[in-house]
């Protein structure tokens, strides 16, 4: 695992004067602020935000309400853009890049599930798995969408309707979807949140799947600790910025740091960027 | 790119019933094009077949039409205004025309009444029978000084050949030796002919004197040799009459001659189709596009997890441009039966009138049916793409934010707009206050679509002020009223859209129909107050012409005034909004100062002293529209369409109820068709003496010929309000329902959480409450804000609003949405409970 401490400017090989991405990480962000609103209303969802992530790694980003995690997430995405700083994704910088481009990205390298609402409900099973490659207007593989559905355990619910599921079937149906295209990387945010324990397993399982024998790289936002302890690293977002985080800590252990965050004195004199 | 037409078409299958708003309001926009468009069509096309002079190709006859010409050079458009009554040509001509080749002969004809006893008749000159088919059945043709009758009025008269029958012409009271009987044509008994009324015929030479236009006919009928050619017979005949000014007209443009009422129909079928046509169809659509954009905003979430999987913004604004396709060629196609319907009716009505002759039909075609279709197509094309803008455009990540809750700030462009709108509509209701007449009429419509506009614009901000002002009081009204009012606090953009309908209907309805009733009641005071006569004395077939004098020998009477009602077209305004206004008109016999004893016109300048043979006094709201005062001249064409300029005498003020240009008899002599006074005013005297004159009643009994265009624009107004006022309710509950069934979680939601399903209720009646009654007072104020300055400009005074009848738009506005409101709120509750 590396870490990666430095903020702001760095030196730049090309000569454009854009920022390159470090080859070999999934997901990195640098300086990265999000602010809604203006003057004295302004809500500093994100205030200073560093981030590494390498390729086939499983990460959960946690932390208390209000603390900017859904923000993280759609900025790192691409789904929104960022007051200030950079987002890389696989090497390449998206922040500035148009709608268009960030179309095409998330059409093709990225992933996404939601807590709830991920299914068009106009659409059978098959076709909402098959949406990414619809809407970039290539060829349907119905084989490669059986096969997804299997690996998710839902083979034979491929022509119902979302209506038909239950809550725990359509996220394996989004997660299927995410699979897909073979995504850089995945995110979810809060995949589990609606689901018993049993069935959030079964989700989790299913996203660890991707990892280990599919080589995808996953960012999961979650509160749940349980859900945390699947990944390889949970990292705590609080106020707007990281601090700290545990390596393949257990549900207990994550539980106790995430406690641990909410006094102020926890928080104070922790430093800037991912660290163990 | 086929994949987001593909998902459209998954959409709508799969959920049919979410567009059901959509197709809804598609349709009616259909309904109402088709509808006003076969009218339209109908109106352009309107002939009728000549019946009278079938047997005669070629007519020739004086242009009915007076012209209002604006423009000059290339932009040159010449308006044609119908005239009064009818204008008629030299008989002198028919010698001309019998000249040119290929005629076999011209005749002139001629069609008036004449009175008996107590009855009248339809005569003619003897000649227009080898025109009409009346044949003589005994005795001998008339010549001066006899007449020849039918059978009808031989019996109603109780005379013979060879007996002398008395009867009345424009002339005076004459004996007539009846010279033989005849079989009358099937046209001579007139239109609307009673044919057992009777048909008198009288020699050529002596029937234009007795009809009151010495040396003129109404038309000259063409009969032409054995073979020849009508076109070339119709250029001979041209060529015959050029420079009289007359017309020569062929096929069914003879109809046209024949039917004077042809030209009234066609403006009035083209007032309705085309100028009413154009509002509703413009109200239509902007209706039906507000509910294509509620239809797409309900479902932001979906269009914002698109997005996030990958569709471009173009994707998404051809998905929402697509679903609106889908279903708009069955809703154009299905909202065409029904304007049919509409179309059929409102006809129907309108011959029943008599504004349009029965003779003619309506015609049906595919051209106003695919018009209708294809706005219905454009118009979901176009909502489309515009409702598609904002899912397309913003972020993912901002819409999946925003698609549990509105967001708070309306563009900036929408913003601006409405706030033009509003201002422009103050600055016309500013102008429309100091202007008077036809231009505040003009100025009035303006006022509302523009305030309509600022309403549509600005409709969340609107809403949230109201809710603001009424959410105090509903606060403390308790838990589901407060809860209402929470709700719509917060969702004034779904407030506004259903607020925008109500307003509409409420601002058109009232509008349309409180003018009318403001019309009608300042013109009965008026008419009240102006009759200062002791009798009134009236007869179906119209008074003799020596009435006056015989009621003045009568015992007992010191002054009686006969008056006969017309029309004359006086031309008003200047430039680009010159126009050719129709002015009721009483011919008065007697002097000013007789008729002041019998009427009082409430004279604010000058006096009817000088009232006489080119001096007449007008109405004040016609001087300051026309821009003349006592001692100018009017321009103005009398009922034939002769050209006038008499001098005003005097302005007074109960020209609505009583007439808007007073003249004196003699001038309108001969440019009538019938020589008949309508009504006998006296003072003094008795019920008794007078009776042998006609039907005597007391002031109360007198009724102002209302011309036919007051008639039917009373009740075309009244129907326009309706047709707008239903387009909007069914606008009204359509959004209604369709917000009430988007929201079924969210109530759902309460019942989970310990309201009673009649708390939910009692919810969503205080929303419903609440929307009719901001929709129903800005529907007021814009209505209030057209209507006075109006009002003020056209009949001086402030508008009449009939509570009762207020009271019942208010009731049904509050109905309508009270309804709308829990019967979808009752379906989805069932589930839950």
């Amino acid at each position: 695992m590396r870490r990666h401490d430095d903020k702001g400017s760095e030196p730049d090989e090309r000569p454009t004067g854009a920022t390159t991405g470090t080859p070999g990480l999934a997901v990195e962000l640098r300086g990265v602020r999000r602010r809604y609103g203006r003057g004295t209303g302004a809500v500093n969802a994100l205030t200073d935000v560093n981030l590494a992530l390498p390729r086939g790694t499983f990460t959960a980003i946690m932390g208390p309400s209000g603390s900017g995690k859904s923000t993280f997430l759609q900025c790192a995405a691409g789904l929104d853009r960022p007051t200030a700083g950079s987002v890389h994704l696989g090497g390449t910088e998206i922040t500035g890049m148009s709608e268009n481009e960030l179309t095409e990205l998330r059409r093709s390298r990225l992933g996404f599930v939601f807590q709830a609402f991920n299914l068009l409900p106009s659409l059978t099973v098959e076709q909402n798995v098959l949406l990414p490659m619809r809407l970039a207007g290539a060829r349907q593989d119905r084989h490669r969408a059986a096969a997804m559905l299997a690996q998710v355990g839902l083979a034979d619910k491929a022509r119902r309707r979302p209506a038909e599921l239950s809550g725990g079937q359509q996220q394996r149906v989004a997660v299927a979807r995410a699979l897909v295209t073979s995504p850089d990387v995945i995110f979810a945010d809060e995949p589990t949140g609606a689901l018993d324990t049993g069935t959030a397993a079964e989700i989790l399982a299913l996203l660890r799947q991707g990892v280990d024998a599919l080589g995808a790289t996953v960012v999961m936002v979650t509160h749940d600790p349980a859900a945390a302890a699947w990944a390889d690293r949970a990292l705590f977002l609080a106020d707007g910025t990281f601090a700290g985080g545990v390596e393949h800590g257990t549900a207990t252990q994550i539980a106790a740091r995430m406690a641990a965050l909410g006094t102020p004195t926890a928080r104070a004199g922790v430093s800037v960027g991912a660290a163990a | 790119m086929m994949r987001p037409n593909g998902l459209a078409r998954a959409a709508v299958r799969a959920k049919p019933a979410s567009f059901a708003g959509t197709f809804i309001a598609l349709a009616m926009a259909a309904l109402i094009v088709a509808a006003c468009g076969i009218l339209l069509e109908t109106g352009l096309r309107a002939s009728v077949p000549p019946e009278r002079y079938a047997s005669a190709p070629v007519v020739v006859a004086a242009d009915q039409n007076e012209y209002v010409v604006t423009g000059s050079g290339e932009d040159r458009e010449e308006e044609a205004v119908p005239l009064p009554d009818t204008a008629r040509v030299d008989v002198a001509l028919a010698t001309k025309v019998a000249a040119a080749p290929g005629v076999a002969a011209a005749v002139p004809d001629l069609t008036f009444p004449v009175r008996t006893e107590d009855g009248s008749l339809t005569a003619h000159g003897w000649g227009s029978h080898v025109v009409t088919g009346a044949e003589l059945a005994s005795g001998d043709a008339p010549s001066t000084g006899e007449v020849v009758l039918d059978a009808a009025a031989a019996h109603q008269a109780e005379v013979a050949v060879g007996d002398t029958v008395t009867l009345q012409a424009a002339t005076g009271q004459h004996a007539f030796r009846v010279a033989g009987l005849a079989d009358a044509g099937p046209t001579d008994a007139g239109h609307d002919g009673d044919p057992a009324s009777g048909v008198a015929w009288f020699a050529d030479a002596q029937a234009p004197a007795l009809a009151g236009h010495a040396g003129k006919a109404d038309a000259i009928a063409v009969l032409a040799e054995r073979g020849s050619d009508p076109d070339d017979l119709a250029g001979a005949v041209r060529k015959a009459v050029t420079g009289s000014g007359a017309q020569v007209q062929v096929g069914d443009d003879r109809g046209a001659v024949e039917q004077p009422g042809l030209g009234y129909a066609k403006a009035a079928l083209f007032g309705i189709g085309g100028s009413f046509g154009g509002i509703a169809a413009i109200v239509a659509v902007l209706t039906a596009a507000g509910t294509v954009a509620l239809s797409a905003s309900q479902r932001a979430r979906e269009f914002a997890l698109l997005r996030a999987v990958g569709a471009t913004p173009r994707q998404i604004r051809r998905a929402v441009a697509s679903e609106a396709l889908l279903v708009a060629p069955l809703a154009g196609v299905v909202g065409c039966l029904p304007g049919i319907g509409l179309a059929h009716w409102w006809f129907g009505q309108l011959q029943d009138r008599g504004v349009i002759p029965e003779a003619v039909r309506m015609h049906v075609t595919v051209f106003p049916l695919l018009a209708a279709v294809v706005l219905a197509l454009l118009t979901a094309l176009g909502a489309g793409f515009v409702a598609g803008r904002r899912p397309a455009k913003i972020k993912p990540g901002q819409a999946l934010r925003e698609a549990s809750m509105e967001r708070l700030r309306p563009g900036t462009i929408r913003t601006v707009l409405g706030v033009v709108a509003l201002v422009g509509g103050a600055v016309v209701t500013g102008v429309s206050a100091s202007s008077s007449g036809d231009a505040a009429a003009g100025a009035a419509l303006g006022v509302v679509m523009l305030f309509m506009l600022a309403v549509g614009l600005l409709g969340p901000l609107v809403a949230r002020l109201c809710v603001g002002l009424l959410g105090l009081p509903m606060r403390g009204a308790g838990a589901t009223a407060s809860l209402a009012a929470a709700n719509s606090r917060t969702n004034s953009r779904r407030l506004a859209s259903a607020i925008t309908p109500i307003t509409l209907g409420m601002a058109f309805a009232s509008t349309l129909v409180f003018m009318h009733t403001s019309e009608n009641h300042a013109a009965d005071e008026q008419l009240r107050a102006g009759i200062t006569a002791d009798h009134v004395v009236t007869h179906p077939a119209g008074l003799p012409v020596d009435a006056a004098t015989r009621a003045l020998a009568t015992p007992g009477v010191r002054t009686a005034v006969g008056v006969l009602d017309t029309q004359v077209l006086v031309p008003i305004g200047s430039g680009e909004f010159k126009s050719l206004q129709g002015a009721a008109t009483q011919g008065v016999t007697g002097s000013g100062a007789e008729l002041a004893q019998v009427e009082d016109l409430d004279v604010r300048e000058g006096s009817l002293d000088r009232l006489g043979t080119g001096r007449i006094a007008i109405d004040k709201t016609l001087a300051s529209s026309a821009k003349v005062g006592v001692g100018d001249r009017l321009p103005l064409y009398l009922p034939d369409g002769t050209e006038a300029r008499p001098e005003v005498v005097a302005v007074y003020g109960r020209g609505l109820g009583l007439a808007t240009v007073t003249m004196d008899r003699a001038s309108l002599a001969g440019h009538v068709t019938s020589p008949f006074d309508s009504t006998l005013l006296v003072r003094g005297g008795s019920e008794r003496s007078l009776a042998a004159l006609g039907e005597v009643t007391d002031a109360s009994g007198y009724a102002t010929e209302q011309s036919l265009d007051a008639k039917a624009g009373s009740w075309s107004n009244r129907m326009m309000a309706a047709v707008l006022g239903g387009f909007s309710a069914v606008a009204a509950m359509n959004t209604l329902v369709m917000t009430v069934i988007d929201r079924r979680r969210e109530l759902g939601a309460l019942r989970l959480v310990g309201a009673t399903r009649l708390q939910v209720l009692r919810m969503l009646r205080w929303e419903g409450l609440l929307v009719a009654a901001i929709g129903v007072a800005l529907g007021t104020a814009i209505a209030a804000a057209t209507l006075i300055p109006m009002m003020r400009g056209t009949i001086g005074e402030r508008p009449y609003v009939p509570p009762l009848l207020y009271g019942a738009f208010t009731a049904a506005g509050v109905g309508l949405a009270l309804l709308a409101v829990t019967l979808p709120a009752r379906a989805a509750l069932r589930r839950w409970s």
